[in-house]
């Protein structure tokens, strides 16, 4: 039970750094941004790359999500923001191209076959009588950090007070001649690069292969929505519950571990929907 | 006087939908102006037209000489053009004072320069703080400053919504049915604080509740389907016939 709850946490961990990205993308500008799963098995594969040369976990971690974030700089600025305030599709099925070029990306220079990647530590806690893996506790200890550093942002600083007004009402921050795209790259690089950290933390516990960008992105849209589609703290609570969902189905039946995350959302979708899409 | 925003044959469709037909106004720099009409006869389209939030289907619009018809709100709103809307635009997570800072950044020095500022704390420049509580000062909200703002009241949304508006120091302020929504006690102080204000704007007013602000007024304009269809002093423009007809039915 205890290993359930620890593994509960850990996915929690995970999908709350996918998926802050996403839900503030989908909270502020109003964008489906599939391609926040492109970013997210990008830096997967690239982490791959750079780290037989550098031989050190953290280092490749950042050399990783320093390269991905001109990338995400330029999904924004090209893609996505000819598209702000047009209809929501639209840019969901631009993100969803973006999506498929990138998995046929990989699979084209790295190939099919999912590959490991072994865990930087390979210490062990007890707790209560339960052997823990140190770099589970560490994903977990991230999660919280980013969550609490996300919060200072949003709380003290200018640009976290645009980004929140801007969730509550986007056309009155253009009508205090507030330059909102400034804003808006910059919390799309914070959201690429959290989902950059969240996927690579995440790559020694399961193998990276080319879907996995798929996989994820539906997850965060779940977490987005379970947490009140653009409500911050909503995102981190519904993270660790739907990873907490996963975690104790597939205690009783692995193969429905996942599929549980979306009937939890459709749930949640049907007591929520006149409030959500009014 | 000079003209501060003129419009020329301007025109917004929605499909066959006229919502605005070929509005040529000009409003003189430091004159109140009031614009009415029923529902739906192009009032808040025009607005959204001025604002930038619309572009026009046709026409051009003229401000302070130059042609804006193309330029975004916020740039709009940086030329000298601010504006409220007729459903109260506040941002009400934040607390009453960080709202009114968002309306004062543009005028910080570092606004324009390098990635530091993005990271300034919200209450690091008191000479900002200064600004704020004075404007919230004016409409007597000094008090509220440190509540969220979604916690106010209506009338004092609305009123945070004013002090908004007037912080960006515009030229030309575009209120949207200021008096929407409010009590007797509420209405009398907002007239009351338009009048305190009007010396040091070009105002334009949508409003329903036309006696309230009729003494107060330099110049109405009447919309109908998407037309002007009169202007001028409103003690002349609400006795003529054609606007009797369309805005209150009558037909003597």
């Amino acid at each position: 039970m205890i290993e359930s709850i620890m593994f509960g946490l850990t996915i929690g961990a995970i999908l709350y750094l996918v998926s802050i990205g996403f839900a503030i993308t989908f909270g502020t500008m109003r964008i489906i941004n599939f391609a926040h799963g492109s970013i997210y098995a990008l830096s997967v594969y690239l982490f791959m790359m750079v780290l037989p040369y550098v031989q050190n976990f953290v280092l490749a971690l950042v050399i990783s999500v320093v390269l991905i974030i001109p990338l995400s700089y330029l999904i924004e600025r090209y893609i996505i923001r000819p598209l702000y305030g047009d209809a929501v599709h639209y840019a969901l099925v631009a993100t969803y191209g973006v999506l498929f070029a990138t998995t046929d990306l990989i699979k084209w220079i790295w190939g099919t076959n999912p590959k490991l990647i072994s865990v930087p530590t390979k210490v062990t806690l007890q707790i209560f009588d339960v052997d823990f893996p140190l770099y589970r506790l560490i994903i977990i200890i991230v999660a919280i950090a980013v969550f609490f550093a996300l919060n200072l942002f949003f709380r003290k600083t200018i640009a976290g007070k645009v980004i929140v007004a801007a969730l509550d009402d986007s056309t009155g921050v253009r009508c205090l001649g507030i330059d909102q795209y400034r804003y808006f790259s910059l919390v799309f690089i914070i959201g690429s690069v959290l989902a950059a950290v969240g996927g690579i933390i995440y790559s020694p516990i399961v193998s990276a292969e080319p879907y996995m960008g798929f996989k994820f992105v539906l997850l965060a849209f779940a977490v987005t929505i379970v947490g009140g589609m653009g409500n911050l703290t909503g995102a981190f609570y519904s993270a660790f519950g739907l990873g907490m969902v996963i975690a104790m189905t597939a205690r009783v039946w692995p193969r429905l571990s996942e599929m549980m995350v979306f009937v939890v959302m459709a749930a949640v979708l049907l007591i929520r929907k006149e409030k959500d899409f009014s | 006087m000079s003209q501060i925003i003129t419009t020329v044959g301007l025109s917004k469709h929605f499909g066959s939908l006229k919502a605005v037909n070929n509005v040529n106004i000009a409003i003189k720099e430091g004159s109140i102006n009031g614009v009415i009409g029923p529902n739906g006869s192009g009032k808040t389209t025009l607005f959204n037209l001025l604002s930038g939030y619309f572009l026009p289907t046709e026409g051009t619009i003229y401000f302070q000489g130059e042609d804006i018809t193309h330029l975004t709100p916020q740039n709009r709103v940086v030329k000298g053009i601010g504006r409220s809307f007729q459903l109260v635009s506040i941002f009400p997570q934040l607390k009453v004072y960080e709202n009114m800072v968002l309306s004062v950044i543009r005028f910080l020095k570092r606004y324009k320069t390098g990635s530091r500022f993005y990271l300034s704390r919200i209450d690091a420049n008191k000479e900002i703080l200064n600004d704020c509580m004075q404007c919230l000062g004016m409409v007597g909200l000094e008090d509220k400053a440190q509540l969220r703002s979604g916690e106010l009241s209506y009338g004092d949304q609305r009123l945070l919504e004013i002090a908004l508006t007037v912080a960006l120091k515009p030229r030309l302020l575009l209120l949207d049915e200021p008096l929407a929504g409010l009590g007797d006690v509420e209405i009398s102080f907002m007239l009351e604080l338009l009048q305190r204000i009007k010396k040091d704007f070009t105002m334009v007013i949508v409003e329903h509740k036309i006696t309230k602000i009729e003494d107060f007024i330099d110049e109405l304009f009447v919309m109908s389907q998407g037309f002007v269809i009169c202007q001028g002093k409103p003690s002349e423009v609400l006795y003529t016939p054609e606007v009797r007809k369309c805005y209150w039915g009558e037909v003597d």
